[in-house]
């Protein structure tokens, strides 16, 4: 397997664009990539697109969409839908095509249009789609997921509510150094305490919105592009995983889980941070610059412990002592999270790569975390979907 | 034990979730024999890695489980959620039954204030809204044992 190094990226900044559409956004990551890689468009040896389920055919093939605004060339374009852990996806498979020497310069790219509000069911089949019962029969968006287990939590292991309050708080310290974030406010924990309750505990500012992003990444074996880059940034692992049996987590779309817990909470996410470390040879001490999953509160502190930051129970302990900011063990968000951008769920994943990557390379601008050598990008996909990618410089 | 997919004046939103018997209403799952597994819904299969899967029978869940987590929900859910009541706030639970299986319903005629983790729930049938022939369309629901 060859060595593959990022030495490419853009984003789109993050908001809700009504008067665009999604390949427009793809457009402006792609042209930002190519430009920041140095690389003409016709060296790109094949494309791994994330799929927009919400754009019909067009959202569908958005590789083909992009490739033919970029000029078709014949290469592979393979389009993947892995729920919000898509752009992991296309990540690995860009990563594999190229370790493998089937292509030598790859693009990922994740685009994202979300609807408005609520993500609901899309089918109406129960007996294929457990969506459908859950919306029609028990009413559970997906925040109700999570504080079902916020709520265990707290009583386990005396999490309080001024904990997520203060994770939102944090975050948007760092969203508003972010030229790229959607919401770029200071938050007190008043303020958010003050937010009106959504689900007990998870109250709205501790919740992320849905938002529509783009981003894009240029991986490379070539070591005549390696060589030219400006700060090439080296994969060290890149991987997927899904859940074990006996998860205990009540995972979104479901309306059961097992009583008895045989495997960690998570394990989706679990296994694809451990099969990082694994093959990386990294672990969680290393890490300089995590980038996890924020979708609420809940999760910051779930994912610390998910992927070994710190043990079971021991996350608001990490919190309340600062070892998830600067000159702490593991800077966490740096980027102000899905608190300060939202969801994008094509291009999330994407997106937490750029942002590993800009930290690595040094150009977070006011963000920047002093000395960044090691940065994870940690994704969380319903039922059962997750990637990790593990990067240093 | 006598069962009944649909009684008088009342119809499931969706079918084969839940039925009445004659010792009252059920939620329907199914036992994987080979592997100890139960699923919900029973047709939807989750077994152990390395599971024979040959003998799947269904089965009904005990009436009454305990309280695993909940969550209070501040405003209604959207469609395809439906009720003519004007229920928000809300429960909505997890409930962990004697079988080892844990489901997760809206709570109704419960004092939210009293909801603790580990009481004792019981599984009742809701009634969401009416139907054109004036029938109660009904989904699961858990209360707390009095
Ligand atoms: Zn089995």
């Amino acid at each position: 397997m060859r060595d593959v190094y990022i030495i490419g990226t853009g984003e789109h900044p993050w908001g809700k664009f009504k008067d665009r559409n999604f390949v427009q956004l793809g457009e402006v990551a792609v042209a930002q990539a190519l430009k920041d890689a140095s690389t003409d468009w016709k060296d790109i040896g094949a494309i791994m697109s994330s799929i927009l389920i919400y754009g019909g055919n067009a959202g569908h093939l958005s590789g083909q969409y992009i490739e033919s605004m970029f000029g078709e060339t014949g290469v592979p374009v393979v389009n993947v839908y892995n729920a919000c852990a898509t752009g992991s996806a296309a990540m690995r498979m860009a990563y594999n095509s190229i370790a493998a020497g089937e292509t030598d310069t790859t693009l990922a790219i994740g685009v994202d249009f979300s609807p408005e509000g609520f993500l609901g069911a899309k089918s109406d089949d129960p007996r294929q789609d457990r969506d459908v019962i859950r919306w029609r029969m028990t009413g559970m968006p997906n925040p109700t997921y999570w504080a079902l287990e916020c709520r265990k939590r707290f009583e386990k292991y005396g999490d309080t509510p001024e904990d997520l309050a203060d994770i939102k708080v944090l975050l948007s310290q760092f969203g508003v150094k972010n030229p790229n974030a959607r919401y770029q406010k200071l938050f007190t924990k008043e303020g958010v305490l003050n937010s009106p309750m959504v689900c007990d505990p998870l109250r709205l500012f501790e919740i992320c919105a849905t938002s529509d992003g783009a981003a894009a990444v240029i991986l490379t074996a070539d070591p005549e592009k390696i060589k030219a880059a400006k700060n090439p940034v080296k994969i060290e692992a890149t991987t997927m995983g899904s859940a074990i049996y006996g998860d205990p987590t009540i995972r979104i779309s479901a309306v059961s889980a097992p009583a008895k817990a045989e495997a960690p909470m998570l394990s989706e996410s679990y296994s694809a941070s451990q099969q990082a470390y694994k093959k990386s040879g990294i672990g969680p001490e290393d890490v300089d610059v995590l980038e996890l999953p924020d979708n609420s509160s809940w999760h910051y502190l779930q994912y610390l412990e998910t992927c070994g930051f710190c043990g079971e129970g021991e996350a608001h302990k990490m919190l309340r002592e600062g070892q998830t900011q600067v000159g702490g063990k593991v800077v966490v968000n740096p980027s102000g999270g899905f608190s300060s951008f939202g969801e994008a769920i094509g291009a999330q994943a994407i997106w937490q790569v750029v942002e590993c990557s800009d930290q690595l390379r040094g150009r977070a601008g006011e963000r920047q975390v002093p000395n960044c050598k090691v940065a994870m990008a940690q994704t969380y996909g319903l039922m059962g979907n997750s990637g990790t990618t593990i990067m240093t410089i | 034990m006598q069962t009944m997919d649909t009684v008088e004046g009342k119809e499931p939103r969706l079918p084969d979730l839940f039925c009445w018997t004659d010792d009252g209403f059920r939620l329907k799952s199914a036992k994987c024999n080979d592997c100890g597994s139960y699923f919900f819904p029973g047709y939807h299969p989750q077994h152990r890695p390395g599971c024979k899967r040959e003998n799947v029978e269904d089965v009904l869940l005990s009436p009454k489980g305990k309280l695993d987590t909940y969550t209070i929900q501040h405003y209604m859910c959207p469609p395809p959620f439906k009720t003519d009541h004007e229920i928000a706030p809300y429960g909505i639970g997890l409930v962990e039954f004697p079988e080892g299986i844990r489901i997760a319903g809206i709570i109704m005629e419960t004092d939210l204030d009293s909801l603790e983790l580990g009481m004792e729930m019981e599984v009742f049938d809701y009634p969401l809204y009416k139907d054109e022939d004036g029938n109660d369309v009904v989904t699961w629901a858990f209360r707390s044992v009095k």
